[in-house]
C-alpha cells in the first residue's frame, strides 16, 4: 500500500509555522538593519547595547520575580484546590470550581481592570505585589485544571494499600501522592510560568511607581525607541536560557529513569 | 506541604523586601514612554537633587488614562501627548503649575506655543515635538517640491500608503485643501473626504507600522508616517527623503504633567526646570532626536540636528501647522467620514 505523504507534510508545514518566525528573529538579532527589511551584514551590535541597557535587565529582574514566586505560589494553591476539587463533591465545591474556572474565561482587560479598581478600593499600594496577587491569581486557575485533569485517572487504591502498610497521613501525602502528581504539578508549573512571563494586559493595569515588566518596556518601545532591535537580541538570549533549560532537564530526568 | 509554603512564604517576603525598600532618598516617580529620556542625564538629576529617579512605561495615551482614571496612583510627573493632557485637565487629574519654581521655561520656544494646546503653560509644559509628513525614494520620485499633492501622483500607484489614522489622515487631506486640521465645519470635512478617497486609489493600504519596513526595502515608494519612526528607517536607506508638506502638517507635542496626587510636586517641577535648561535640552534632543522645543537649546544642538528638515521644520510651515486636537462631539463626523473613505472603492 502506498503510504499518504499528508502527514508527513503538515507536520512539516506545522514545524515551519512554529519555528520560522523564531528563527528570523535569531537571524534579525545579528542583523546590522533595524528593520529586518533585508540583510545588511552582521553585527553583535545589539548585544552590546543590550548590556548597556540597565531599565531592560531591571524590566527582566521584575518579570523574572514575579513569574518564579506567583508560579510557586500557584503550584501551591492550584493543587490544593485540585485536591479538594476532586476529593468532595459538594455544592460549595461546585461554586469552588466555577470559581477556580472563571479566570481562564475571563477577558484580561476586565480582570486587570477589576483587580486595579479592588487594589485601590481596599487602599493596597500598587508595585510587585499587587502583580504577584494578580499573576497567582490568574495562575492558580491553570495549575488547577491540570492537576485535576491528572487527579481523574489517578489510582486511588495506591493511596488505600500504603495506608494498609502502616504510612500515616504525612508519608502519604509526601511518599506517594505528591511525586506522582508531580508531572501534572509541573506541568501547571511550567504553563503558569510562561503565561506569567508574558502577561502584558493585566500586568499593565496592576503595576505601579518601580515594577515595570518587560512585557510592558518592549510594549511601550514601540513608540519612541530606537533600540527596538536590542529586543531582538535578548529574546534570543532567553531562548538559549529556555532551551538549556529544557535539555538539561530532560537529561537529568533520564539519567534519574536509568 | 510544608515545605512548599514556608517557600511560598519566603517568595511573599522576598516580593515585600523589593516593594518597600530604598525610604532614605526622596523618590520621583515619571510615568513615560520607553527610551525617551537620556539615561545619563537621568544620574546627574538625581546626583544634583539627592534622589532616585523611577522611570516606568506605558505604550498608549489610552491605556495610560484608563490606568489612573481607575485610580492608580503613585506618580509625580507623567508624559502624555497634548490631547490627552487636555482630557486630564478637565477630569481635574493633573495639577496648575507653579511658575516661581520653573525659571527655565522662559526658554520654551514661543512659535511653538503659539500652536499648542496649554499656550500659558498652565499645567503642562511641551517636552518633545514630533510632526507627520511625507517620506519618499528619491530614485523613484526624483526632484519634487514636497506636497500633499504628491499622493495625486500616477507613478507612485500601488505602492504608497497613509496612516490609518482617521485624525491623521483626513487632517491631511484638510492641510492641502487649506483648512485647519481640527475644523468641525461638515462641508470642508466632505471635501477633505472626497480628496481621501482620490488618493486611496494610489494607496497599496492605510497602515501605521509595516510602511517603514516597506520603505526600507523599496516595496512602498511614498509614505505618509511620523518623523521619529522615518528617521530610523533613513539610516538603513540611503535613497529615502523625508518631506514637510508645504501646505502644513501635524504636530505632536508630549508634555510634562504633574497628577494631583503627586507626592515630590517640589522635586517635579524641579524635573521640569531641570530640563528646560538648554544645555540639558540640547544634549537631550541629541539623544531622543526629537526636538525639544527650547529656543535657547537650538544653537547647542548638533549639527545633525539643527540641518534636518524633519526635526527644525521650516518656521514658516510651522507656522501653518497644527497640534492634533480634542474636538469633542465633532469626532462623529469624523468618525463617518472615515467609514466612507473605508468603504469607499
Amino acid at each position: 500500500m502506498n503510504r499518504s505523504r499528508l502527514p508527513l507534510v503538515t507536520t512539516l508545514a506545522v514545524l515551519l509555522f512554529f519555528y520560522l518566525p523564531i528563527l528570523i528573529l535569531v537571524l534579525n538579532s545579528f542583523n546590522a538593519s533595524r528593520f529586518g527589511s533585508g540583510w545588511e551584514g552582521f553585527t553583535l551590535d545589539w548585544y552590546v547595547r543590550l548590556f548597556n541597557e540597565r531599565p531592560v535587565w531591571m524590566a527582566l529582574r521584575n518579570t523574572l520575580i514575579i513569574a518564579v514566586t506567583s508560579t510557586v505560589s500557584a503550584m501551591v494553591l492550584g493543587t490544593l484546590a485540585a485536591f479538594a476539587l476532586h476529593q468532595f463533591n459538594s455544592r460549595l465545591q461546585r461554586i469552588h470550581y466555577s470559581l477556580i474556572y472563571t479566570p481562564l474565561v475571563v477577558p484580561d482587560i476586565l480582570m486587570g481592570m477589576s483587580l486595579l479598581v479592588f487594589f485601590v478600593a481596599v487602599g493596597f499600594k500598587l508595585g510587585l505585589m499587587t502583580i504577584y496577587l494578580a499573576h497567582v491569581t490568574f495562575c492558580i486557575s491553570y495549575v488547577a485544571m491540570v492537576v485535576l485533569a491528572r487527579l481523574q485517572d489517578f489510582d486511588f487504591s495506591v493511596i488505600e494499600a500504603s495506608q494498609d502498610l502502616g504510612a500515616g497521613w504525612w508519608d502519604t501525602t509526601w511518599r506517594i501522592l505528591v511525586p506522582m502528581l508531580a508531572p501534572g504539578i509541573m506541568a501547571g508549573g511550567l504553563l503558569a510560568f510562561t503565561l506569567s512571563i508574558d502577561d502584558f494586559v493585566i500586568t499593565f493595569f496592576v503595576a505601579g511607581p518601580g515594577s515595570t515588566t518587560l512585557p510592558i518596556r518592549i510594549y511601550s518601545m514601540i513608540k519612541h525607541s530606537r533600540n527596538m532591535p536590542i529586543i531582538n537580541a535578548l529574546s534570543t538570549l532567553l531562548l538559549v536560557v529556555t532551551f538549556l533549560a529544557v535539555w538539561s532537564s530532560q537529561r537529568l530526568t533520564k539519567e534519574k529513569v536509568r | 506541604m510544608m515545605k512548599k509554603w514556608l517557600m511560598g512564604l519566603a517568595a511573599l517576603g522576598l516580593v515585600g523586601m523589593l516593594t518597600g525598600c530604598g525610604a532614605s532618598k526622596p523618590v520621583l516617580n515619571v510615568y513615560t514612554w520607553a527610551d525617551y529620556i537620556k539615561p545619563e542625564l537621568l544620574t546627574r538629576f538625581e546626583n544634583e537633587f539627592k534622589c532616585r529617579v523611577v522611570i516606568d512605561t506605558f505604550d498608549s495615551n489610552e491605556a495610560m488614562y484608563a490606568k489612573l482614571k481607575a485610580g492608580a496612583t503613585g506618580y509625580d510627573i507623567i508624559m502624555p501627548s497634548s490631547y490627552m493632557v487636555k482630557t486630564m485637565y478637565r477630569q481635574n487629574m493633573i495639577q496648575n503649575l507653579d511658575h516661581n519654581k520653573l525659571p527655565n521655561i522662559a526658554n520654551v520656544d514661543p512659535e511653538y506655543l503659539k500652536i499648542a494646546i496649554d499656550k500659558k503653560m498652565e499645567h503642562s509644559v511641551p517636552y518633545m515635538l514630533t510632526n507627520t509628513g511625507l517620506a519618499y525614494l528619491g530614485s523613484k520620485l526624483g526632484e519634487v517640491e514636497p506636497s500633499w499633492s504628491m499622493l495625486d501622483r500616477e507613478d507612485i500607484k500601488g505602492h504608497a500608503t497613509m496612516l490609518n489614522d482617521m485624525r491623521e489622515t483626513i487632517g491631511a487631506a484638510l492641510k492641502y485643501l487649506g483648512y485647519s486640521l481640527n475644523t468641525t465645519n461638515e462641508q470642508e470635512l466632505a471635501e477633505a473626504r472626497d480628496i481621501v478617497i482620490r488618493w486611496k486609489k494610489n494607496l497599496a493600504k492605510f497602515e501605521n507600522e509595516q510602511y517603514k519596513t516597506g520603505l526600507a526595502s523599496g516595496e512602498f515608494y511614498l509614505v505618509h508616517g511620523y518623523s521619529g519612526d522615518i528617521l530610523q528607517v533613513m539610516e538603513d536607506n540611503e535613497d529615502i527623503v523625508f518631506a514637510i508638506p508645504q501646505e502644513g502638517i501635524s504636530i505632536s507635542c508630549d508634555d510634562f504633567v504633574i497628577p494631583v496626587d503627586a507626592k515630590q510636586v517640589d522635586l517635579a517641577h524641579a524635573f521640569i526646570n531641570f530640563f528646560h535648561d538648554p544645555e540639558v535640552a540640547a544634549e537631550n534632543t541629541d539623544f531622543v532626536w526629537y526636538l525639544c522645543p527650547n529656543k535657547a537649546a537650538y544653537p547647542l544642538m548638533s549639527e545633525d540636528i539643527r540641518n534636518d528638515p524633519a526635526i527644525f521644520i521650516d518656521p514658516e510651515i510651522r507656522a501653518r501647522s497644527e497640534v492634533i486636537d480634542d474636538i469633542g462631539d465633532a469626532l462623529a463626523i469624523y468618525t463617518r467620514m472615515w467609514d466612507q473613505i473605508k468603504a469607499a472603492e
